[in-house]
């Protein structure tokens, strides 16, 4: 990727549509949690997932990005919707839940907190990040993966051999999940 | 050297002015979400997020563009086929309040 | 859809066949209003021209993954997703007797089985699991075969079964958790064990 490689003046660039992608994810997560009416919190979290769709294209992580189109624009919300068709929805009059300031305080000193490390985290796409520049983890598979498997794409590389055994583990694990819905719902078949 | 490397004023390439560009529709999907947030009924709502998606495969298509990467046109495509999906799946729930489903 | 279907033989006033048949759980809207709308004008005649395109694009995301963003999972899931669109178009009981459970448990068990075991092969000749040098085919088609028969056929089922679950609901009958609509409604349900009852109307009307 050419993440190390980008010219002077895009990086000066980088700020306008990073905050503009930012503001409209955090406003976008907000008014998700915010939102009284569960339909209106379902249809903002699928605008929600628009935003990170964008923001990790932007970051150069398409595997990620086209995972997050696929699993919440084609999946979540039609199961989510469709839970809400077979539940009861109340009618509120207000929009928007009430704020709970104690839990506000206690969330923003914990985000502080955090806030105050982040002096220490490296840049965005900094070559000397220790996640890039490690030669035994990150250089080691971007230079021998296409050799040892003939894949050109990395992540799948990864995925599929380096990390073959936590991949089958998490196939189980949504294997599984299917199995878990049948026995919450009382069912024997799925169709 | 590619078209979006090519200078075109004050130093400034191609790519960056599409970038510029990525970063103005976002701008304009902050405008979209005020009524996909407050909208009065379901529909402006399906609505909103409907033209949402549309706004975001431009900016997607975009930034494929800008930063050189063709095959990031796929998640472009990946969503212009399941927006659809989306708001089939909201607009039938707004009728008889999912009883169509 | 007022008198488009002729044949319907006059079982109820002009509903499609497979409305005819009760729906699993009944909304209040339901009882007031009879059998609702199903089929809108708009929404099928678009589904049967997108659903190929998606379907085929889920197919090359799945298949192209060694060359492109994507794999199995991404794959997977857009060809779910292609389901649930065909199932919003024609109707959920409809869908639900074209695609058998015995599909979509076969995609789920079979992807399972499938990843273990090619898994396996390699550990079957004294190697380590996963050790696709070890298998008769080469490195990048043991991959490929891996998030193709195994993780893609995974997500894709266990994604079309949890929609069909989903659109069924809680099966009160024999949860005991106390819905006291379940006594009222018995004669209305479907039974959960059979699928099969009512299977052949429905395949005689729903496609048209």
């Amino acid at each position: 990727m050419t993440g190390s490689t980008l010219a002077a003046p895009i990086v000066a660039q980088i700020t306008a549509i990073e905050a503009s992608l930012l503001a409209f994810v955090v406003l976008t997560a907000l008014a998700t949690a915010l939102a009284r009416d569960v339909l209106a919190a379902v249809i903002v979290f699928g605008a929600y997932s628009l935003g990170m769709a964008a923001l990790y294209t932007f970051y150069r992580a398409p595997d990620v990005a086209l995972t997050e189109a696929a699993i919440s624009a084609g999946v979540t919300t039609v199961l989510l919707v469709l839970t809400l068709a077979k539940t009861t929805r109340i009618d509120h009059d207000v929009a928007f839940e009430s704020v709970n300031l104690p839990a506000v305080g206690a969330v923003g000193l914990l985000f502080g907190g955090l806030l105050l490390t982040m002096g220490d985290v490296p840049a965005v796409g900094s070559p000397d990040a220790p996640v890039w520049s490690n030669p035994d983890v990150s250089q080691w598979y971007l230079s021998e993966s296409y050799a040892q498997t003939g894949v050109e794409n990395t992540v799948m590389a990864v995925l599929a051999a380096f990390r073959g055994f936590d991949t089958f583990g998490e196939a189980v694990v949504v294997f599984a999940g299917g199995i878990a819905a049948l026995i919450v719902l009382h069912r024997e078949v799925f169709a | 050297m590619t078209l979006v490397d090519a200078t075109v004023a004050a130093g400034y390439t191609v790519g960056d002015f599409l970038l510029l560009a990525a970063a103005g529709f976002t701008v304009l999907a902050i405008g979209m979400l005020y009524r996909a947030v407050k909208g009065p009924t379901m529909q402006d709502r399906v609505l909103a997020v409907n033209v949402l998606g549309t706004n975001t495969v431009v900016i997607l298509a975009l930034l494929a563009a800008a930063l050189s990467e063709p095959t990031f046109l796929d998640i472009a495509l990946v969503y212009a086929l399941l927006n659809f999906l989306m708001a089939i799946a909201i607009s039938k729930f707004t009728v008889e309040r999912g009883g169509v489903l | 859809m007022s008198d488009a279907r002729p044949e319907d033989d006059g079982d109820a006033e002009g509903a499609p066949p497979h409305r005819t048949r009760s729906r699993s759980v009944q909304l209040d809207s339901e009882r007031r209003q009879g059998t609702p709308y199903t089929e809108s004008q708009v929404i099928m005649p678009t589904v049967k021209i997108v659903a190929p395109f998606a379907f085929t694009y889920g197919l090359f995301i799945t298949f192209h993954g060694s060359g492109s963003p994507g794999g199995g999972f991404q794959g997977g899931a857009i060809m779910a997703a292609v389901v649930f669109m065909i199932a919003f178009a024609f109707g959920i009981e409809a869908t639900r007797d074209w695609l058998a459970n015995t599909v979509v448990v076969a995609l789920a068990v079979g992807g399972a089985l499938a990843f273990a075991g090619i898994g396996l092969v390699p550990v079957a000749r004294g190697g380590a699991f996963l050790q696709y040098d070890l298998l008769p085919i080469p490195v990048k088609y043991g991959l490929e075969s891996v998030e193709i028969f195994g993780i893609a056929a995974i997500v894709s089922g266990v994604l079309m079964g949890l929609f069909f679950l989903l659109a069924n609901g809680f099966n009160s009958d024999e949860g005991g958790f106390g819905d006291d609509d379940a006594e009222s409604d018995d004669e209305e349900r479907d039974e959960p064990d059979t699928p099969d009852a009512g299977r052949t109307t429905v395949a005689d009307g729903g496609e048209r």
